[in-house]
């Protein structure tokens, strides 16, 4: 009889101490919080824990805690591949937010363990284009070939009508080459001069030999699609060895604290997200996590769409919400992004990146004597 | 031509300040010390400790910067490699491998990864310089050039002139050889952290850094692991072949370059340009 009685006993502590752990969201995240590409994501993963630290303390989505398990992957493949494994037993939803090196494991375990998996932080990846795989989602800003597209086309909008020759410095990295020779070919079909694409060591003590190449190639604008200190290497070689001609480049999370330090007013930076200097409610809002995180502010726009993403999906999908309910829950997602984005991000079944995507480019003004945008946002339809 | 010239030199400055750390060391203790790359990253952080601490001071900054690293030098020999006596060789390698990634993840922990740049702190600018023949440097890359040569200018009348000097010459001779050693990790934190401020304020500073010291680490053993002068030809050497590939090559090949040059040097003369064969043994 008390063998009886403490076996129901244990019973009831195991019920009552299990049921708490799963009546929340379980959301697994794997980011490169360190290793030599954490300047781009670690960010990210602070925006996530500041971001869902508020939704619990208001009480959670739907009466349920946002719980999120965060791992390190430094952005090496090996380390991705265990977190993957890990993060897939008992989440609704995996997170990537670090290099593509990354992605093959988690997409591999996403298909086998069936859990939706979203990049918020890293490039997007094909599968997230039309048509979308089922599981595959992205909320990040930039997105290959649609960047190149983009910036191309403003570079020959700059020129009004004049010839212009185009040069590309790109990174040692399988993304950033791939990327920019697709610009490469499409800066010719758009009838620019195109120069080969210049690849450069991310570790390269001196960017000098690089720029001198573009500069002797004769190029009036030069596209920069990499990581933030290869962008802007080459465009303080190229501005040192006296090049007088445009630089276009992606703009990451430092674009602000770059462009006032550089003060270049032939340093143009575009991307998918509002600059902090423009002063919006929401920057307001994202300004208040101060303390909470080791990055200013202004690094976090990115991880806060793709958690404003996260956190819409989840109400989406109510409570109970089992991974195969998320997945389609998210498939037709809508977010207003209050103004961090152009546009808000509409998911659907077969695009999973974005309806619309908006891009928008801000330089250093001297007449001004301030970081100003050059014109507003420029809208691309995703088909 | 004359910019592939200047690059070249510029380049070479930065491999030679950080070769002479390994050297430094290797001559003294007989340790390879792989955190040398770190030690650069430390003394670079250091720098921008201070420039933040006082801002607008950068003789002071700069002065206290590489005074810390020599300390931190010093004390790494006393906390670390002191207590490896006896053991063999390739546990004090190790130990400096630890080191290394010991100091890059204390960075991170308290810098986080971003880029910083303490040029603003100190209240410098680093404009562009038109040499004769038309090549431009950064104002920087013209002190690189002349820190490099003044410190091995005054390493060699420290090592040939110099009573202390002397006595780390003819260490294997005797005398006081915890006091030498300890100065040869100092004189090795130093010379990393000149490159490290010297690169900070010039190009960017980040806790990864460190691999720089790896290409260093070829430049060393292609002039010679034991010898300071080797140090020299071995840094024009293989700064020069990495520029050149940029110039006239695949731009690719400039990050294998160095370790290209390695393999050859290990082929045709394994000991280095100004090495002894000896000492190859010893390794």
């Amino acid at each position: 009889m008390r063998g009886l009685a403490l076996t129901l006993l244990t019973a009831l502590l195991v019920v009552a101490s299990a049921t708490p752990a799963l009546a929340q969201y379980r959301i697994g995240m794997s980011a490169a919080i360190t290793g030599p590409a954490s300047s781009t994501y670690a960010p990210t993963y602070e925006a996530y824990k500041a971001y869902f630290k508020r939704i619990n303390d208001a009480g959670g989505i739907n009466g349920q805690k946002v719980e999120i398990a965060y791992e390190d992957d430094r952005g090496e493949p090996q380390r991705a591949a265990a977190n993957a494994k890990k993060l897939a037993e008992g989440s609704i939803l995996m997170v990537n937010a670090s290099t593509s090196a990354t992605y093959k494991p988690f997409m591999t375990e996403s298909e086998t363990e069936k859990v939706p998996l979203l990049f918020g932080g890293g490039v997007c990846p094909r599968e997230a284009f039309p048509p979308a795989s089922p599981l595959i989602f992205c909320s990040t800003s930039f997105g290959s070939k649609w960047d190149s597209r983009f910036a191309l086309g403003f570079i020959k909008e700059q020129a009004g009508g004049k010839k212009v020759k185009v040069g590309f410095a790109a990174q040692d990295i399988p993304l950033s080459r791939i990327e920019l020779e697709f610009a490469e070919q499409l800066a010719k079909e758009m009838g620019l001069e195109a120069i080969p694409v210049v690849v450069v060591p991310g570790n390269t003590p001196d960017f000098t030999p690089f720029a001198q190449k573009l500069k002797d190639a004769g190029a009036d604008w030069v596209l920069s699609w990499a990581l933030w200190h290869v962008e802007v290497g080459v465009f303080e070689a190229l501005q040192r060895i006296g090049w007088q001609g445009n630089y276009l480049l992606y703009g990451h999370q430092q674009t602000q604290d770059e462009l006032a330090r550089l003060k270049a007013g032939n340093l143009y930076a575009f991307g998918g997200n509002t600059l902090f200097l423009e002063n919006l409610p929401i920057h307001s809002e994202i300004n208040n996590v101060k303390g909470q995180t080791t990055h200013p502010a202004h690094y976090m726009a990115e991880g806060w769409v793709s958690a404003m993403v996260l956190e819409a999906s989840l109400r989406k999908c109510g409570w109970p919400c089992p991974k195969d309910k998320l997945a389609t829950a998210m498939a037709g997602v809508s977010v207003d992004t209050r103004g961090l984005r152009g546009g808000a991000i509409e998911w659907t079944a077969d695009n999973h990146y974005r309806k619309s995507t908006y891009y928008k480019v801000y330089r250093w003004d001297p007449t001004k004597n301030a970081i100003a945008p050059v014109g507003g946002w420029t809208r691309l339809e995703i088909k | 031509m004359t910019q592939v010239l200047a690059t070249t030199v510029v380049v070479a400055s930065l491999y030679a300040l950080l070769a002479a750390g390994y050297v430094l060391v290797y001559r003294a203790t007989r340790v390879l010390n792989l955190a040398q790359g770190d030690m650069m990253t430390l003394g670079g952080y250091f720098l921008f400790l201070l420039a933040s601490a006082v801002p607008g001071q950068p003789a002071l900054s700069v002065v206290t910067a590489a005074a810390l690293s020599a300390l931190a030098g010093f004390l790494i020999y006393r906390l670390l490699m002191r207590p490896m006596a006896g053991h063999p060789i390739f546990a004090a390698v190790l130990v400096t491998v630890t080191l290394g990634i010991l100091l890059r993840a204390a960075i991170v922990l308290v810098y986080t990864d971003r880029i910083r740049h303490p040029l603003p702190l100190l209240g410098l600018a680093n404009p562009p310089r038109r040499l004769p023949g038309g090549a431009v440097v950064s104002t920087f890359d013209l002190l690189t050039v002349g820190v490099a040569a003044g410190l091995f200018v005054a390493l060699f009348v420290f090592l040939r002139l110099s009573p202390l000097g002397i006595q780390m010459r003819a260490a294997q001779r005797g005398i006081d050889f915890q006091l030498l050693f300890a100065l040869s990790w100092a004189l090795a934190g130093f010379a990393g952290a000149l490159a490290g401020i010297l690169y900070a304020n010039n190009v960017r500073l980040d806790p990864s850094l460190g691999v720089l010291g790896l290409k260093a680490f070829a430049v060393a053993l292609v002039g010679g692991l034991d010898s300071l002068g080797g140090v020299i030809p071995g840094a024009l050497i293989v700064a020069a072949v990495e520029v050149l590939s940029v110039r006239y090559s695949d731009p690719l090949l400039a990050d294998v370059s160095p370790f290209l040059c390695l393999l050859a040097m290990l082929l045709i003369r394994p000991w280095g340009l100004f090495g002894t064969k000896e000492e190859l043994e010893r390794v």
